[in-house]
């Protein structure tokens, strides 16, 4: 009895922890990474309808969105405090009528795709914007948590927390947050030396989503090019369409799956062909894979690392009962 | 428990592998952790970092999440290891005890030359609070990491707060973690507690240091073994004394160092008579290992 209080294991206690150790071993985690996206909405955009709006100066879409994202960034500080080491500074605001490409204060704009498909030419117009990714990385590893996927999913960045340092940016396959410098919350801390700004990209048009309204892009867009809605029924009518047209559909699988499904008659490698990779001006790459997809296997191993460190003390303590009764038992039989 | 007095060798094991592995575990897998959650901040570029030979990959961000989740394997299991292992079985030494706090101060103190140290049991009382506070703080780390990765993995649009929360206590957390690590190297630096470096690598500390530093734990090893093996005691019950084999000779400091007040040297001689006798030199600190 001694002996058994020195160890402080009980033989209750081992017994306990060897019938749980199955019970344990049996814990697993889900083998598919995906979210409960019941709630999410998405956006169709046809390309079969868009037309680029080559009847106005400015697409209604591009339009639309710079009307009501006019008053969002504040008036960027002067001078710009001066990032060190590198100097880089962001100032689009002596820009703000730029409507060509993605830049913190053009959050959508239309690319022009002028396309030969055997022998056939054809131009195509496509809205480019964040497609609202399913697991975006820029969301999920914004190291303040700025940036974030909501329940309605959209992704939004907070422009009160956001410190600019263009991680979004980088994780994304298509490069569209934009940076501001000389705004946000990084000017009241160490502005020389982290953070250099604010990213600026799509929001969804987050609060008219709230007040149960469409995003600005779709619902003024003549052509009806644009569909939003929750996203089992966008995802229904993109298929829909895709195979009335005997077409495709951009966004299902890019990036693991995205809340914008581009459909169109011409395959999306022939317009991603004519896309020249550019700042503010991304291409269409098929099957964009979703970088971060390969970390997910040792996130769950992270995961099921606490059951990994129990269970090892639950066989450390197992040996240790085991040899501490044997040597029980010997001493008692020398002692006979 | 592998707590033992060499007394042959002048030894005494203070840490048995399975300690030594999981303090190592924890220790350099932390550092890993440290450094690429550092990485997870947009700075590797702007501060050239990525321009180190063999730290190009510290500005892709995919890279270094996936170094920070393998090191958080290796972390988080050996915490939980830690916990059960020894929680299970009623290990209390580094467990805060009444008085930890005053004592610690006396103790800080004395670091400074100002008074003297009591006599201590294994672990110091200031150690004791900051392996409750580290702890707690690593505790704190792994709750609100484990929340991001599953967020990560599973639940991109989890609640916000949630996520801000967790985010708030993983980065300041990652703050009082490199706090935590400069204090703990401070601490080993400081002269009186250098004896004890080796102990973290060896497992061993000299005997006439522990005798000196830790005679309370040292009567808590020989009771023990009194008790364990009745037999083997009786054949070495002479008194563990350091006449013998002092592993170098003294430093004029070494008595002050070693810092066994007269109080305290009379309590050990009231409690701990028939264990501990004082030597007759004074005893070298930890310049005897050093030179």
């Amino acid at each position: 009895m001694e002996k058994q209080k020195t160890f402080g294991i009980s033989r209750r206690l081992f017994l306990k922890i060897s019938a749980g150790l199955p019970a344990v071993a049996g814990f697993s985690l889900p083998k598919f990474a995906h979210a409960d996206n019941s709630h999410w909405q998405a956006t169709l955009i046809d390309l079969t309808l868009c037309n680029g709006c080559m009847d106005r100066e400015i697409p209604a879409c591009v339009s639309a969105c710079k009307n009501i994202n006019k008053e969002k960034i504040p008036p960027p500080v002067s001078p710009i405090p001066e990032p060190w080491p590198r100097k880089i500074i962001e100032d689009w605001s002596t820009r703000q009528d730029v409507v060509d490409r993605l830049t913190p204060y053009n959050f959508i704009y239309v690319q022009k795709a002028d396309i030969e498909n055997g022998g056939n030419k054809k131009t195509v117009f496509v809205p480019r914007r964040c497609m609202h990714c399913d697991n975006p990385a820029c969301a999920t590893i914004c190291p303040f948590s700025a940036n974030h996927k909501h329940k309605n999913g959209a992704v939004v960045i907070d422009q009160e927390t956001c410190f600019g340092g263009v991680k979004c940016k980088a994780v994304c396959p298509w490069q569209i947050p934009q940076r501001q410098s000389g705004v946000g919350i990084y000017l009241h801390i160490l502005p020389n030396f982290m953070g250099n700004g604010v990213m600026y990209k799509c929001d969804l048009c987050v609060e008219r989503l709230s007040a149960l309204q469409k995003p600005a892009c779709v619902d003024a867009c003549p052509q009806k090019a644009m569909i939003h809605g929750a996203r089992r029924d966008i995802y229904a009518l993109a298929e829909e369409r895709a195979s009335k047209i005997n077409g495709f559909i951009y966004g299902k699988k890019e990036n693991g799956g995205t809340a914008t499904l581009y459909v169109s008659d011409v395959p999306f490698e022939l317009i991603n062909k004519t896309m020249k990779k550019k700042p503010g001006r991304p291409d269409m790459p098929v099957d964009v894979k979703r970088r971060m997809a390969e970390t997910d296997g040792l996130g769950k191993a992270t995961l099921a690392a606490p059951v990994l460190g129990v269970m090892a003390a639950g066989v450390g303590l197992s040996f240790k009962w085991f040899y501490r009764r044997k040597d029980q038992i010997k001493g008692e039989g020398e002692n006979e | 428990m592998s707590e033992k007095i060499l007394k042959e060798k002048g030894l005494v094991v203070r840490h048995g592998a399975l300690e030594l592995m999981e303090h190592w575990f924890i220790a350099l897998s932390g550092l890993v952790l440290l450094l690429t959650g550092m990485f997870q901040m947009p700075m590797a570029g702007r501060y050239y970092i990525t321009s180190v030979p063999g730290l190009t990959w510290s500005g892709d961000y995919i890279v270094s999440l996936y170094v920070h989740y393998a090191a958080s394997v290796i972390f988080i299991a050996a915490f939980f290891f830690h916990l059960f292992f020894h929680g299970l079985q009623n290990e209390k030494a580094l467990i805060p005890q009444r008085g930890d706090i005053k004592a610690s101060v006396i103790v800080v103190k004395s670091f400074f030359g100002i008074g003297e140290e009591p006599p201590f049991h294994k672990y110091l009382p200031e150690q004791r609070l900051a392996y409750t506070g580290m702890a707690l703080l690593i505790a704190l780390l792994i709750i609100s990491g484990l929340i991001k990765v599953y967020k990560n993995v599973y639940a991109p649009d989890m609640n916000y707060t949630v996520v801000l929360w967790a985010t708030w206590v993983h980065n300041i957390g990652f703050i009082l973690f490199i706090l935590a690590f400069l204090g703990h190297m401070g601490a080993i630096l400081l002269k009186p507690n250098r004896p004890m470096i080796r102990g973290i690598f060896t497992g061993r500390v000299r005997l006439d240091y522990a005798i000196h530093r830790h005679p309370l734990w040292i009567e808590d090893m020989e009771k023990m073994q009194k008790k364990e093996t009745p037999e083997l005691t009786e054949k070495t019950e002479q008194p563990v004394s350091v006449d013998a084999p002092l592993e170098e000779a003294v430093d004029e400091s070494g008595a002050a160092v070693c810092g066994v007040s007269e109080a305290a040297e009379s309590k050990v001689e009231s409690e701990a008579a028939p264990v501990v006798e004082e030597p007759d030199t004074p005893v070298s600190d930890d310049n005897a290992e050093n030179k």
